[in-house]
């Protein structure tokens, strides 16, 4: 194990002799400006040495959730997000149905799982097509890359006829912010979508009726229909916007050779699954194995293009959160909550269920101290002894290559093959029907993270069609129950698994005395963000940003650090509402956006 | 606990757990007490409104009940 693990440690830079710069990039974040990317950059060598992410804001919600009334669980961490704070309210559900062993009717799971495709569509759209294409708009490439911008003025877009635009540089120029089309019409499909969610989940993004054992929509037909007629009119949006991405994406290979190593890492990717089955799931840890691959995203994790496991026991029982170069001090003398899982499996101290924060705030050291606040996740590979910083590759990638690779996913609209994913959608108001095919890319860099987005939007999309159906099925066969009783136990543990908009996530509870004694949410970005941890393993934005080759035409004196921007933002991590730029030498540039609200009129 | 000063709570933690005489929502048997709910998991017109809600229920008994709202 040590061997492995000192193999990564060794592989760190030899940063004599090198001419560096130090550019940092803080705050790069869209809910509470907590995300810092520090790296030092080899201009003559056009490569990016080292890369450090640091976070400077404690939350706290596992200090502050103790005590607490479990059932209000679901309302507070909700809180923890500004965008899919009902990923969290549903995973939170999945914790607590599980601790009280209710089981809801099945309307209810169709309720919950048409709500969070309506949040896929909604949230990949609106940080797709208003967030990261802001990386690759005309304006933006006119400023980094002005050779790939008239290129791009002499190329036709192979999938015109699908989306009308004639060249490349007409689609970069509809990215534009608040002037060009697609930008503006993504922004109105978030409308749509948001739309969506609030029939089934009441409010978006903290729902106000989801409640563990059921719901609190009222199923009627009309508000399966009220959403269908926004699915069929976001359908439209889906199929354009592939095509588009798919053109774009495809350029850049073509326009920039070597760009497919921008963000390279090894594949070592997460994903906790999505969208139960209610004809299969009772929400009881014994069966989870079951359950867990009968849902409509399949959980997995696959480490070197091989499917490990898509047991969520396995997943569950692997999870190790290390320190190393985090603000907290160790908890291995503190309590041990759950020592076996209920199949009789041991749980180790490292594992979330059994984690003691304890917060010790300190100056931020990026030489070898502690600089974050942000712990390491890891998951233990049995096989090798391994702790794997996994990450969710954005979500979308990590959903999809699990999905794939499974080969489970069987419905009239998603297939999964074994090998790939074959999507198809209906006709719509103004566009054809259309078959989509999605097949793992030979590893995962910047421009893949951000292709898998759109086709997870048209994967959400086909689902929602599927589970429209089904729950109108059980309303016209008259089964409007949506809501089952239940009793908090004394004692009791629970565990949910979910995919928030941006990868994994897992609520681990522990009740006693009818409270909650020890709550663990483990959100995607702690995955993707985590600083290096004691075994000098990095983390993710770290690893993927290491290495990296610049391929940006300005120097280091207008440096804008793009290759960098759009590999972090490819994981979907916070974006920035203002970004802070600091040059070596003393130089602050600063870029502040303001949002333009009535641009849209 | 961390060596963190912070202040004396001014709330108890657990202060919005349940009181004790209020109804629970998820009490065991609710059903009851929600009319147009019947014991195996369908409902009737009276779900949605009680204002004349027999009138409003299908007229043969094969047909599904699509309470209004």
């Amino acid at each position: 194990m040590a061997t492995a693990q000192n193999t990564h440690a060794a592989q760190q830079p030899d940063l004599t002799d090198r001419d560096l710069t130090d550019v940092a990039f803080d705050p790069i974040t869209r809910i509470i400006g907590n995300l810092g990317i520090y790296t030092k950059i080899d201009f003559p060598a056009r490569e990016v040495v080292e890369c450090r992410s640091t976070s400077s804001l404690f939350r706290g919600y596992s200090v502050f959730m103790k005590g607490k009334d479990p059932r209000d669980a679901h309302f507070i961490t909700s809180r923890i997000c500004g965008i899919c704070g009902d990923n969290h309210a549903t995973c939170s559900l999945y914790a607590q149905q599980m601790a009280y062993g209710v089981k809801p009717p099945p309307l209810a799971d169709w309720i919950i799982n048409l709500g969070e495709a309506a949040e896929f569509m909604f949230d990949h759209t609106l940080f797709q097509d208003n967030l990261v294409f802001v990386d690759y708009c005309e304006r933006m490439v006119k400023e980094t890359n002005p050779g790939v911008l008239e290129q791009a003025e002499r190329t036709p877009a192979p999938g015109a006829d699908q989306h009308g635009f004639r060249t490349i540089a007409d689609i970069l120029r509809s990215f534009n912010p608040f002037e060009g089309r697609t930008y503006k019409e993504a922004l109105q499909l978030s409308r749509l979508t948001r739309e969506m969610c609030c029939l089934m989940e009441g409010r978006h993004v903290h729902p106000s009726t989801l409640y563990p054992g059921g719901v609190g929509t009222v199923a009627t037909p009309q508000v399966f229909t009220d959403y269908l007629v926004r699915l069929m009119r976001a359908m439209d949006f889906v199929k354009r916007a592939v095509a588009m991405n798919d053109d774009v994406f495809d350029f850049w290979y073509e326009a920039l050779p070597g760009y497919d190593q921008v963000g390279r890492r090894r594949t070592l990717l997460g994903c906790w699954g999505s969208f139960q089955d209610p004809d299969v799931v009772d929400y009881d840890y014994r069966h989870m194995n079951d359950w867990g691959n009968a849902m409509f995203v399949t959980p997995g994790i696959i480490v070197d293009n091989e499917l490990v496991t898509t047991n969520l026991v396995d997943i569950n029982l692997g999870m190790r959160i290390l320190l190393g170069s985090s603000y907290y001090e160790d908890w291995t003398g503190e309590e041990t909550y759950v020592d076996k899982d209920p199949l009789g499996n041991p749980v180790d101290k490292r594992h979330p269920w059994n984690q003691t924060t304890v917060p010790k705030p300190q100056k931020r050291d990026l030489d070898g101290g502690k600089y974050s606040w942000v712990m390491s996740p890891r998951w233990y590979d049995e096989r090798t002894g391994d702790h794997l910083a996994l990450d969710t590759g954005g979500g979308p990638l990590a959903r999809l290559w699990s999905t794939a690779l499974a080969g489970k996913v069987r419905t009239p609209y998603v297939r999964s093959t074994g090998q790939g994913i074959e999507i198809d959608l209906p006709k719509t108001p103004s566009s054809p029907e259309a078959h989509l095919r999605w097949s793992p890319p030979p590893f995962p860099n910047t421009l893949e993270r951000n292709r898998a987005r759109m086709y997870f939007v048209a994967y959400a999309a086909g689902m929602a069609l599927y589970f429209v159906e089904r729950a109108l099925a059980e309303v016209r066969a008259g089964r409007t129950k949506v809501f089952e009783d239940f009793k908090v136990p004394k004692e009791a543990i629970g565990v949910g698994f979910h995919e928030a908009v941006r990868g994994v996530l897992s609520h681990h509870l522990v009740i006693r005395d009818r409270k909650i004694a020890n709550y663990h949410p483990y959100p995607p970005t702690p995955w993707n963000a985590s600083p290096r941890d004691h075994f000098g393993t990095p983390g993710p934005y770290e690893d993927a940003v290491q290495g990296m080759t610049i391929f940006e035409e300005n120097g280091r004196e207008d440096f804008k650090g793009i290759d960098i921007m759009r590999t972090v933002r490819s994981f979907d991590p916070c974006l920035p509402c203002g970004v802070h730029m600091y040059l070596g030498g003393g130089r602050t540039v600063t870029q502040s956006h303001a949002p333009t609200l009535g641009a849209l009129a | 606990m961390a060596d963190i000063e912070v202040g004396e709570p001014d709330v108890r933690l657990d202060a919005p757990a349940h009181t004790p005489g209020v109804r629970q929502g998820n009490h065991e048997g609710l059903h009851k007490r929600q009319p147009g709910h019947l014991p195996d998991d369908r409902s009737t017109a009276r779900r949605s409104t009680g204002i004349c809600p027999g009138s409003r229920n299908p007229i043969l008994p094969g047909m599904p009940n699509l309470s209004p709202a």
